[in-house]
């Protein structure tokens, strides 16, 4: 199996086991390593400890009990989301957390609240939801004047806390109920005000709002992640589907590695002049051709066309005059078999040796040319088709 | 989204046009000299087929730090070679002020919340702190990444991660030909 990541993470790939297995295993470890930072040899731990309890601002000693009582009270299932989404858990923002700001303060957050809930068309049912709210009927007449420095002073808030780029990370949230008939306009960093409407339930103080639009933001980018990332669409929680993108990068890299090795260790003899040539060439025409079938979205299906096309170009020697003569195989064949790309063309380089000597360089001549191009057009098709 | 045959020709030719400019076919070199010049040729290619990405900016200054791989690199860039090496530098200074930013606001925060919830804060700080891991190891991994926040990092690694599978299948794409002609 692949080695541990010299990066210090004490993420093993353990390949053996299922993956569910794999993520708790994962987890206990970097959770253990939590624990114990000074048991643990890798670079990254004993500051992530550090720096773990330096976050709580506790001594370490209640940090660590912290520790222990939220990995043994949860079950299996939860830890695992424990490192997604905060959100599944029902939240209930004590409204006493207000008395941090002034008192009008919080007149301002009720009445902003009471009227981002207005906007909902559900305010009857919020106010059970938000603890010590009696004075419902007071807060409509407050609405026009408040709310207007209420937003005002959220986005000046949201709009520094964007300036400042926190990460999505930085702050410890205080969520409440996500609803199912939610909706959410948040946008960019580009617009002056940050519109981001609460959902039932949820705080609408300016840390919220802010940590709320970047929640939003990072969970789109983290979508279109998991389905780049085949496997990754099942996959819940945050920290497992970085894990699965860090993994897929790393695959990549190391097989451009291992395939820049394997064309260094080809034969120079080959002479990629002419294969620039031909690429140059039919970089034109190849596109127009390749109109119906060839624009490959999916990037598993690889240039099918376009370089079925200039490793036809690319197998046939220099001196013959190609026009683009249409191909025989239809794209979708070769589509299907290269998506089973595999080491197995090593077996089949016998089979266009044995054509391809059928095409003498030393006469070759025009006339020959459309039943060489027929032999050598099966050779080359039989390459490509792992 | 964006892998065009176009695109996809686009980085075959910088590839090949990489490898002749470092004289690959040439016998004079050893093994991994070779090797290196052509993931040399390769990276190269897909930074410059790409365009003006911001890990293709890391990449061409990751590449450009070796003094020996300049000159292909100018040679094989053009005039692209000023514009996609240039502008990673000035970005560096401002995420440092940031960190510290951020680092005292959090503290401040949890200590806060610590007051109030404490089960709570301490499964949100655990997951927080995984996917702060993670995060890290993914910066290492794209190139570039060291001076990007949160978000243009996920875009950054999306864009990387398919423009990797690309060169990886053009590559493959080369090498089987080129085996195929060997065998002639």
């Amino acid at each position: 199996m692949e080695p541990p990541r010299s990066s210090g993470v004490g993420i093993d790939n353990s390949g053996e086991y299922s993956p569910e297995i794999a993520e708790t295993l994962r987890f206990e470890e970097e959770i253990q390593s939590l624990i114990h930072p000074s048991s643990f040899d890798g670079s990254a731990a004993p500051t992530g400890g550090g720096s773990f309890t330096a976050l709580l601002g506790l001594p370490a000693n209640q940090a660590v009990e912290l520790l222990h009582d939220s990995g043994a009270r949860e079950p299996l299932a939860s830890r695992i989301r424990v490192g997604g989404h905060p959100v599944h858990r029902p939240f209930h923002l004590p409204l006493d957390c207000s008395s941090a700001f002034p008192s009008n303060a919080t007149l301002v957050d009720r009445a902003a609240r009471f009227s981002v809930f207005a906007a909902e068309g559900s305010p009857a049912s919020s106010s059970g939801r938000l603890k010590a709210e009696p004075q419902d009927s007071d807060s409509p007449p407050l609405d026009p004047i408040p709310t207007g420095p209420a937003k005002r002073k959220d986005t000046g808030r949201s709009k520094c806390d964007v300036r400042l780029s926190l990460s999505f990370k930085s702050q410890a949230k205080a969520t409440a109920k996500k609803s199912k008939n939610a909706e959410e306009n948040t946008d960019g960093d580009k617009l002056p005000y940050v519109h981001v409407r609460a959902r039932r339930g949820q705080a609408t103080d300016n840390h919220s709002l802010a940590e709320r639009a970047r929640r939003e933001k990072i969970n789109v980018r983290m979508k279109l992640l998991q389905e780049l990332v085949p496997g990754c669409s099942k996959i819940t929680g945050t920290a497992l589907v970085l894990d699965e993108i860090i993994n897929h990068v790393q695959t990549l890299q190391r097989q451009v590695e291992f395939l820049s090795m394997r064309l260094a260790a080809v034969n120079p003899r080959i002479d990629f002049s002419s294969l620039d040539s031909y690429l140059s060439a039919e970089c034109g025409p190849v596109t127009v051709r390749n109109g119906p079938g060839g624009v490959v979205v999916d990037p598993s299906l690889w240039p099918t066309d376009a370089t079925a096309e200039a490793t036809r170009r690319l197998l046939v020697p220099q001196f013959w005059h190609i026009d683009l003569v249409p191909p025989q195989l239809q794209p979708q064949q070769s589509l299907t078999t290269w998506e089973r790309d595999g080491a197995a063309h090593s077996q089949l380089l016998p089979n266009p040796t044995t054509s391809l000597f059928l095409y003498d360089p030393a006469n070759s001549g025009n006339a020959n040319v459309p039943h060489l191009t027929a032999k050598l057009k099966t050779a080359e098709d039989r390459a490509l088709n792992l | 989204m964006q892998l065009t045959s176009s695109f996809k020709l686009n980085f075959l030719k910088q590839m090949l046009l990489g490898f002749q400019l470092s004289a690959v076919s040439s016998n004079n070199m050893s093994f991994h000299e070779r090797k290196k010049a052509i993931k040399l040729s390769a990276d190269a290619a897909i930074a410059f087929a790409r365009g003006r990405t911001r890990w293709s900016q890391g990449l061409i200054t990751n590449l450009s730090k070796n003094e020996k791989n300049k000159d292909v690199l100018k040679g094989l860039l053009g005039r692209e070679y000023d514009e996609l090496s240039k502008p990673c530098c000035n970005s560096w200074k401002i995420p440092r002020s940031k960190k510290i930013l951020r680092r005292c606001l959090r503290m401040s925060s949890t200590r806060k919340m610590a007051g109030r919830a404490q089960h709570d804060v301490g499964k949100s700080i655990l997951a927080k702190t995984l996917a702060k891991k993670r995060i890290q190891v993914l910066k290492k991994l794209v190139p570039g990444g060291e001076s990007m926040d949160g978000f243009s990092l996920l875009d950054e690694t999306l864009d990387y991660a398919m423009s990797l599978k690309a060169q990886v299948d053009g590559m493959r794409c080369i090498l089987r030909t080129s085996e195929a002609l060997n065998f002639k």
